[in-house]
């Protein structure tokens, strides 16, 4: 029997996976429609990363009824959930050590608001699972920090304005 | 339970990927209202986006409900006689800051001041930012980002909020595309609220505008109850920075027209209009 307070976690959890990987996805495909290419396929990897965390979540739900939070209702330390990538933080000629690095910091901010929902819990079950999860979380940043010794620096908008914005009609 | 309760955001897409650049304000406007639609369990064949012209009208393309992509700046007026002739559909009508504010900016006025029951979404950039970036009605009067205006538009930029309460509108609200779930929960009572409602949303076009990176910093929240006098809503328009978001003003007023007309008149009415096109 899941206790009220694992099920919200659960419903903040799966919010959180959902959002980080229908937000990749959507980034991955305009940076796509923008010849960004190579940014493109990171952010694919990136959204079957959170798309692999959110069947982990999914598992844990089975058979389980989720309290239902309207979008807008769930507390969230900013105005999105952790590891959802900011609109403004992105440009269709960012290089692939800024997307990297903005990733990064994505997973750092989930691996803390799991670490702080199991600091501030009283439920045993909630606090092992989002240790857990933080912990897995922690993993794809340190994967992301070895990545990123591999890949040259290179500035915001430094690559070359190949193909100049357009809406074509 | 009703079908619709039970849908999510995404099922609320079309399918169509968004030809908008990375990191424009306008995916934020998208996702909210999918979450709002989600939520309020909005059924699709009940509902209708109509739009303008300019980057921010292509929205209903993406949305899985009915659409009508329109003529320059007259989305308000075909969502209004839509409405008007059926007043059982949820009618958003939604487009940009130069399309809703110059080219419409004429029907603007008259929808806030008419007040049919729909929700107009403003999405505003400061930009056109189709036609590569000219000076728009909401650019800042020193903004040298088009070779058009190098030295600035030099002119007062226009005041949404202020020029909708000064046309009639009943409930105005801004939201900012940083923050979807805000936008989302906006909507949400925008929809619920019997008048016209005014959603005005901050959203950055990053590509010809890249200062507006900055606003996620200079936004704040309105942390009044909204205002319903129409002075003190007044003063807050000409005074503030236009960055503060949330429910502004809400004060309900009588609806036009002030009886809906009924369905089967507006079927009749439908029909002979369809029959003048098969002509």
């Amino acid at each position: 029997m899941m206790t009220d307070t694992y099920l919200t976690f659960l419903a903040y959890s799966t919010e959180l996976e959902q959002e980080s990987q229908e937000r990749y996805l959507e980034i991955a495909e305009s940076m796509a429609t923008h010849g960004n290419d190579e940014v493109a396929g990171f952010f694919h990897r990136m959204a079957d990363e959170a798309g692999n965390h959110l069947a982990e979540v999914s598992l844990l739900c089975e058979g389980a009824e989720l309290p239902p939070i309207k979008a807008w209702e769930f507390q969230w330390p900013d105005a999105e959930p952790p590891e959802t990538t900011s609109y403004e933080a992105l440009h269709y000629r960012m290089s692939l050590h800024d997307a990297m690095t903005l990733a990064l910091a994505n997973e750092r901010a989930a691996e803390q608001f799991y670490r702080d929902y199991a600091h501030n819990s009283t439920d045993a079950e909630v606090i092992n699972t989002a240790n857990e999860f933080a912990d897995e979380e922690k993993s794809h940043a340190q994967a992301l920090e070895l990545m990123l010794e591999d890949v040259p620096v290179v500035s915001e908008l430094a690559r070359e304005e190949d193909d100049p914005p357009m809406m074509p009609e | 339970m009703n079908e619709s309760l039970a849908m999510k955001p995404r099922d609320y897409k079309s399918g169509i990927k968004p030809i908008w650049c990375p990191g424009c304000g306008h995916f934020s406007v998208l996702n909210a209202i999918t979450k709002a639609a989600a939520a309020c369990g909005l059924a699709k064949d009940d509902t209708v986006l109509v739009s303008g012209i300019g980057c921010s009208s292509r929205l209903p393309a993406y949305v899985d409900s009915y659409g009508f992509h329109g003529v320059h700046g007259r989305g308000l007026a075909v969502a209004q006689g839509l409405k008007v002739a059926r007043p059982d559909l949820t009618v958003i009508a939604l487009g940009g800051d130069g399309d809703g504010f110059s080219i419409g900016g004429n029907h603007f006025m008259h929808a806030c001041r008419r007040n049919v029951n729909i929700t107009y979404i403003a999405m505003d950039n400061e930009v056109y930012g189709m036609t590569k970036g000219q000076a728009s009605p909401t650019s800042p009067e020193d903004w040298e980002g088009s070779k058009l205006t190098p030295h600035g538009p030099g002119v007062r930029p226009f005041k949404p909020a202020a020029m909708a309460l000064a046309s009639g509108a009943p409930w105005i609200a801004r939201g900012y595309s940083g923050n979807p779930n805000q936008i989302a929960r906006l909507l949400a009572e925008a929809m619920a609220f019997p008048g016209f409602s005014f959603l005005h949303v901050l959203s950055q076009c990053i590509t010809f505008c890249p200062q507006q990176t900055d606003w996620k910093a200079i936004v704040s929240d309105f942390e009044e109850e909204p205002l319903s006098r129409a002075d003190e809503a007044a003063a807050l328009f000409l005074s503030e920075d236009g960055f503060k978001t949330g429910l502004l003003y809400r004060e309900p007023r009588a609806i036009w027209p002030p009886e809906a007309a009924p369905a089967e008149d507006a079927k009749l009415v439908l029909r002979d209009l369809a029959s003048v096109f098969q002509r």
